[in-house]
């Protein structure tokens, strides 16, 4: 089922009993788990009775103000929002209540809703705020942890972010988990008002008994710049979707990620970009590597509106698979409809390239070995130009199923 | 040090070496001249245990059966091979490559490890030997390097691991004059009493930089030829037919 305006959240509440989940007749829900999805049960936010000991550990110690959400709340104690520039305002969203924060609240999306969405505005009533008017050297970081008390439980959160005019910032985001089987749904909202600049990380290692939801809506003015890593590691099923919407000419947006499924995860990336205006540039490159009997997806959409001439977007996916049984489905889409547009787009699915492997074992390196640098050779080229050393250590330690 | 006794090597139905005999005492430089599709290469791969062949036969390195060995077992017990094409590996850092390779080898010898900054040392050093600009350690393992500059990167590799035999498929191919001058230096200066080497070219060029113990011709998979460097002259003026007539009319084939 999919409605095109949601008014709030009562509205959605009303809607809630009557949701139709996704099914596989739904493209962009084609590989998802319907089962195991029907199965979880999403009710109000609840913070656990005490948060799970292994869960800090799991947080990358990144310098700056840090918001940690525990199963949709909240958590005061483990984060650290003293010290903010003034040029950052960074809160829990709950306590969010003045006028201007209820407006974001109930923002509408050119990109359809789904039950997903409409579950996470009825329920994600926590979450993370983050206003940003000026540049913020330091990193945002907000951390949503899931930690289910009875199992199946899932929990919703919103992360909203508005840039204003001629801002900068980069904001990290970890998903992170322990216990049982349960779920979260999060979803993230950015707006970039005229020149705003945003780096945004995600970072998802949820354990494999759990799923993770997230969805990322953006919507760019003129000139502004979004730029995005995703490392989707974790999770049975971990689903990441995009939708960016450039509104306002001259608009850039880079889009890069890596997944890495072992075991039998499936690890599902759902890309839209939007060109609603003229002469905007986006790219999107991810890279996957599948092991075991994992699955990869990425569904990667380019849509050039009426008018948005001067278009330029590139897209590439590329693909390492180390077993017989894992399996990759890359769909690149494009729907063009302006003028001089150049549209480029590239997919490719291979092995371990044996001769590599071969030349590196000629040199006295063990097959394990070379294997491992192969892999994260092609790994790591999504990560060159992340520059944070905390950040390349939390991936590396976590590319593979060595990290357990 | 290697000895090698009738050596074939074949891929399905393609006998590519049909008993090749070989002997090359330590501290010798042993030249293999031979027409394309010879199996030069090939020879070079049966040594350091490339997949895919049906080998036989025998290759002893220092009492040590080659034949039964990895690959990387193989470089531990002292083969390097100096590839015809270099394989380009992107997102492996050259120096990171290079200091794993070292260490490989010598924990598989029970050495002790080399630290990042001593290696930095051995690896500068090399650099300076094959004239190589200091950016080259920073780059993915030959990724994008130009023909020349991969040859420059076996030979650097060669200088880091010392290895006891070095095998060199046509490293002097696609070399610039001056690129030559700097790989046979790379060379002699590597040679030594303890070091045996085995050096695959189709040009005389080179055995005039690198001055051969030996000279070889290799035709259909086997040697049929052997002498000193005049042989290697020899070829330059009259090519490879009085060879490959002689080797077909021996095995029967027609001319
Ligand atoms: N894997 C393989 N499968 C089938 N044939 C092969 C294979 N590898 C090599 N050959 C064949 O074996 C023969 C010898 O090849 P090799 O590369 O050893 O020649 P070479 O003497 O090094 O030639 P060049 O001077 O051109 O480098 C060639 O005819 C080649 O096509
Ligand atoms: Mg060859």
């Amino acid at each position: 089922m999919i409605v095109d305006v949601l008014p709030g959240r009562t509205a959605a509440l009303e809607q809630v009993s009557s949701l139709e989940l996704p099914t596989k007749r739904d493209e962009a829900w084609r590989y998802a788990p319907h089962k195991a999805l029907g199965a979880l049960t999403f009710g109000p936010a609840a913070a656990p009775a005490a948060v799970p000991a292994d869960v800090d550990a799991q947080i990358p110690e990144i310098e700056g103000p840090r918001l940690v959400i525990v199963n949709g709340v909240f958590d005061p104690e483990r984060s650290r929002l003293d010290a903010t520039p003034s040029s950052l305002r960074v809160e829990s969203l709950a306590e969010a209540t003045d006028e201007a924060v209820v407006g974001l609240l109930q923002r509408e999306y050119d990109a359809a809703e789904d039950a997903f969405s409409i579950i996470n505005r009825a329920y994600g009533t926590g979450g993370a705020l983050v206003l940003v008017d000026g540049r913020v050297d330091k990193t945002i970081h907000v951390v949503n942890v899931v930690a289910p008390e009875v199992p199946q439980a899932a929990t919703a959160a919103r992360v909203i972010v508005e840039m204003a005019e001629g801002s900068a910032a980069t904001l990290v985001e970890t998903r992170i988990g322990s216990g049982d089987v349960g779920a979260c749904n999060i979803r993230t909202e950015i707006s970039l008002a005229a020149g705003a600049s945003l780096e945004h990380i995600v970072l998802q290692d949820l354990p494999t008994t759990q799923i993770h939801l997230g969805r990322v809506d953006v919507v760019q003015a003129a000139d502004s710049c979004y730029q995005t890593r995703l490392f989707n590691l974790g999770a049975d099923y971990g689903r990441v979707a995009y939708h960016v919407h450039l509104a306002g000419e001259g608009a850039e947006a880079d889009l890069s990620g890596l997944y890495f499924g072992f075991g039998d995860q499936t690890l599902d990336q759902q890309i839209t970009v939007v060109h609603a205006a003229a002469n905007c540039r986006t790219s999107q490159s991810y890279r996957g590597v599948l092991d075991d009997e994992s699955t990869g997806i990425w569904n990667g959409g380019v849509d050039v509106r009426p008018g948005a001439d001067g278009t330029d977007s590139v897209q590439s996916n590329d693909n390492l698979v180390l077993s017989r049984r894992a399996e990759v489905n890359t769909m690149p889409r494009l729907e063009i409809l302006a003028d001089e547009v150049s549209c480029q787009h590239g997919a490719t699915v291979g092995e371990l390239d044996e001769e590599a492997l071969y030349y590196l074992r000629s040199r006295g390196i063990g097959q394990a070995e070379a294997r491992r640098l192969l892999i994260n050779g092609f790994a790591d080229q999504v990560m060159d130009d992340l520059h944070d050393d905390v950040l390349r250590t939390w991936i590396a330690e976590r590319l593979g199923p060595d990290h357990a | 040090m290697l000895h090698v006794k009738n050596l074939t090597a074949s891929v399905g139905e393609a006998e590519i070496l049909t008993g090749l005999d070989l002997e090359v005492g330590a501290g010798e430089v042993h030249a293999i001249m031979g027409p394309n599709g010879s199996g030069k290469s090939t020879f070079a791969h049966a040594l350091a245990g490339r997949d895919g062949y049906e080998i036989a036969g025998e290759a002893i390195l220092d009492g040590v059966d080659l034949l039964e060995l990895e690959p990387e077992e193989r470089a531990a017990a002292g083969v390097f091979m100096g590839f015809q094409y270099p394989v380009e590996i992107p997102g492996v850092n050259n120096m990171y490559f290079l200091r794993t390779a070292l260490n490989s080898v010598r924990r598989a010898r029970g050495d002790y490890e080399i630290s990042a900054r001593d290696f930095l040392a051995v690896a500068n050093e090399a650099m300076e030997l094959v004239e190589m600009k200091e950016g080259f350690l920073n780059r993915s393992v030959n990724a994008g390097f130009s023909g020349g500059e991969k040859k420059r990167n076996e030979i650097l590799q060669m200088a880091v691991m010392q290895p006891r035999l070095a095998v060199l498929d046509e490293t002097d191919s696609g070399l610039d004059i001056d690129a030559l001058r700097v790989v046979a230096n790379g060379v002699n200066s590597l040679r030594g009493p303890e070091r045996s080497m085995i050096v695959i070219t189709h040009y005389q060029r080179l055995l005039d930089y690198i001055k051969p113990d030996f000279v070889h011709v290799l035709v259909n998979g086997r040697i049929v030829e052997s002498g000193d460097h005049t042989l290697a002259l020899h070829l330059e003026d009259h090519g490879y037919a009085d060879f490959v007539a002689d080797d077909a009319a021996l095995s029967g084939a027609p001319a």
